[in-house]
């Protein structure tokens, strides 16, 4: 395997790309490694496009020009949607900025493995490939849960959690590749979390102004579950005036929305796998994702496993890269004969 | 990462683990997978033999993708021909019947009494443990339907006027006696099940819809059987149910809601493949079209065995053109009455 990866580091760029509902990102042999908001704007009309000087625009820079684009998030509940004709180019636009981003050399082959949310995974599997095919040379399209597990080298008795925005995918590892059964979708993830805390917030001060973005901004950077002790404040303007409200109560109460539903699949999952090995998943449970970041989700998860037997859960080191770390590791150790015919 | 077993059997998983990860995605673009099993010598003789058997059977059949090998278009053709002569096989439904069906002088019971539908819902087929049926590329047919069966909904909610309800939202396993639950307790109007035909024998894409009655056809028999495996209605509920069958009304709605979805798929399907075959408005006894006491058809939209619409139906726009017509259907039944429809009905079907 060595070998074949010295001859081939010259003329192939191996990239492993993960595709998220809200964040994507892109590994690359050449050790490059970055990331952008999964949005996609157009210029709305010619004197928009004077003002942002660019015919399309991503992530951050689309979100912060939205008033002036036709912005278009193409993964939304990670699966293609709506527009389908926009949605697919966005698509399209996200796939080839990443691989820019990966600054390929002119004359270089690309060979890409692309994660994608599993439910995704499960229709709209040509319409991907097609948007990527354009762009490299040899693709292999697989579920994020299992490309998280194959980069940190979970091929076996393991449960990979990837909390994202659109959906919590799980996936059970048992040394072959994933089967249907051994993979669950839950459609409450990160977006349903904003929803939640925006309602809880508009309930509470119906007078302040804010807006969806503003709401995952304040879940980004405070979400927690059980208990913190720090009070929770932020600045919402009230009459345009900045007011400072408190909103911890809120925070907690929309994070843990979610936790029902992942508790009774996590334990579902489990229960399914053969009896004997299921001490060792339980041993073995991951949690990837933006979900991964919510403060003390790892503690409540295991303690509510705790009556089913002890468990050990652990994040992942990187959410933002554990997914296209592992496309990647996947790519370089696909054999060579593999790629040719794809 | 409590797992350090030799490393032998670790690069051995791994290996088995790319290689799955191969062959899933060659499926995805449609090659099969058991032709690479590795073995150069071998494999280049098979490759080879496989594709000079394929250019014979071009050759002599004319396409292959299509699989229409002569002799079998003839019999599919005349099969097609066939199909209205064999409908007075299902006694009650004399031609009469039928034409005054089509013509349809008759207003649907809902605006007959000024009655409006409210309450629309969407049955995505299978879901869950329950597949349906998978395609050769993988494409299974409980993920086809709930994807139809959400767009529909999409479409159906910008009216604004209707309250669109769906029976699963996700890939979970529903008995179909939930189902019909389901749709009894939320007072639904109209009941509208989504399912995709398998035809292991025939090459072909067919377009039928169905309501509820009795049928003398076999292969429809049967394929109820397979449609209502895993009802959990026992026997004597069906027997009750079945009493309930004196309720013409229903039937005679469900037949006419049938027949204005089956025309718009078809219709609309055909332009987009010619190669599409009408098999028409059919009675069976699917349970899920029975246990509903308002109008309930169930609307086989397209055929998973068929390699072309296998491919077709893995495409987005696809399956929303499939949403679209099903929503043409269930509007045109909800606004009927105008002349011009029938008119251009009697004259243009089959």
């Amino acid at each position: 395997m060595k070998q074949k990866e010295a001859q081939g580091e010259g003329n192939i760029l191996f990239v492993g790309i993960d595709l998220g509902t809200s964040r994507s990102s892109i590994s690359a042999s050449n050790n490059t490694r970055e990331w952008i908001e999964s949005y996609v704007g157009w210029p709305k009309d010619f004197i928009s496009l004077q003002v942002v000087g660019k015919p399309v625009l991503f992530g951050a820079d689309a979100l912060k020009n939205r008033l002036s684009l036709d912005l278009c998030r193409p993964l939304e509940h990670g699966v293609i949607k709506e527009g389908i004709e926009k949605s697919e180019e966005a698509v399209k636009e996200i796939i080839k900025h990443l691989i820019e981003l990966a600054k390929p050399q002119p004359e270089q082959k690309i060979y890409a493995v692309v994660g994608v949310p599993a439910d995704t995974l499960k229709v709209n599997k040509l319409a991907i490939r097609k948007a990527v095919s354009e762009f490299a040379h040899s693709l292999m399209v697989v579920s994020e849960p299992f490309a998280v597990a194959y980069g940190m080298n979970l091929l076996n008795n393991s449960l990979v959690i990837d909390i994202g925005a659109g959906t919590t995918d799980l996936c059970i590892m048992h040394g072959t590749i994933p089967s249907e059964e051994d993979q669950k979708t839950i459609l409450t993830a990160g977006d349903y979390i904003d929803e939640q805390l925006y309602s809880y917030l508009t309930e509470k001060y119906p007078n302040s102004k804010f807006n969806k973005n503003m709401v995952r901004q304040f879940k980004e950077q405070y979400s927690f579950v059980r208990e913190i002790s720090e009070d929770i404040r932020v600045e919402i303007p009230v009459d345009g005036k900045p007011v400072m409200h408190d909103i911890k109560n809120e925070v907690k109460r929309a994070c843990e929305s979610i936790l029902p539903a992942l508790v009774e699949t996590t334990t579902e999952m489990i229960a399914r796998f053969d009896p004997e090995f299921q001490v060792k998943i339980k041993n073995n449970i991951v949690l990837a994702g933006g979900g991964s970041l919510i403060r003390g989700l790892r503690e409540y998860l295991q303690n509510a496993l705790k009556e089913y037997g002890p468990c050990n859960v652990t994040c992942v080191e990187d959410p933002l890269f554990s997914g296209s770390n592992g496309a990647l590791k996947l790519a370089q150790d696909m054999p060579a004969k593999y790629w040719e015919p794809l | 990462m409590l797992f350090m077993i030799p490393k032998k059997r670790e690069i051995r998983v791994r290996k088995a683990i790319l290689r799955g990860v191969y062959e899933d995605n060659l499926r995805i673009i449609g090659k099969n997978p058991v032709i690479l099993a590795g073995r150069a010598p071998i494999f280049f003789k098979k490759m080879f033999l496989f594709f000079s058997i394929t250019l014979l059977s071009i050759l002599v059949n004319g396409n292959y993708l299509n699989l229409p090998l002569f002799p079998e278009k003839q019999t599919t053709a005349s099969l097609i021909t066939q199909r209205p002569s064999s409908l007075p096989a299902e006694k009650p439904v004399k031609p009469s019947d039928y034409a005054a069906f089509l013509g349809g002088k008759e207003m649907p019971l809902s605006r007959m009494f000024g009655l409006e539908v409210k309450t629309i819902m969407i049955d995505p087929g299978h879901g869950g443990s329950d597949s349906g049926t998978t395609g050769t590329m993988g494409t299974k047919e409980k993920d086809i339907t709930l994807d139809i069966a959400k767009k529909l909904r999409e479409r159906l909610r910008k009216y604004g006027r209707y309250n669109i309800l769906i029976t699963r939202e996700q890939d979970t396993t529903l008995p179909l006696n939930q189902r019909v639950e389901l749709a009894r307790s939320s007072r639904a109007d109209i009941f509208i099940s989504i399912h995709l035909n398998y035809l292991p024998s025939k090459p072909i894409n067919i377009i039928e819809t169905y309501y509820f009655g009795p049928s003398a056809d076999d292969k429809t028999l049967r394929l109820a059987e397979q449609e209502n495996a895993g009802s959990h209605y026992g026997l004597s509920d069906f027997k009750e149910i079945i009493g309930k069958i004196g309720e013409t009304l229903k039937l005679q709605e469900s037949k006419e809601f049938a027949a204005s979805i089956q025309k718009n798929l078809f219709l609309n399907s055909k332009k987009q493949n010619a190669n599409v075959y009408n098999f028409g408005v059919k009675r069976a006894p699917f349970i899920v079209l029975l246990g509903v006491d308002v109008p309930a058809v169930l609307a086989e939209v397209s055929c998973l065995s068929n390699r072309e619409e296998e491919i077709e139906l893995n495409t987005e726009s696809h399956r929303e053109n499939i949403a679209r017509y099903l929503e043409a259907g269930i509007l045109d039944y909800l606004n009927k009455g105008e002349v011009s429809y029938e008119a251009k009905r009697s004259s243009g079907r089959r």
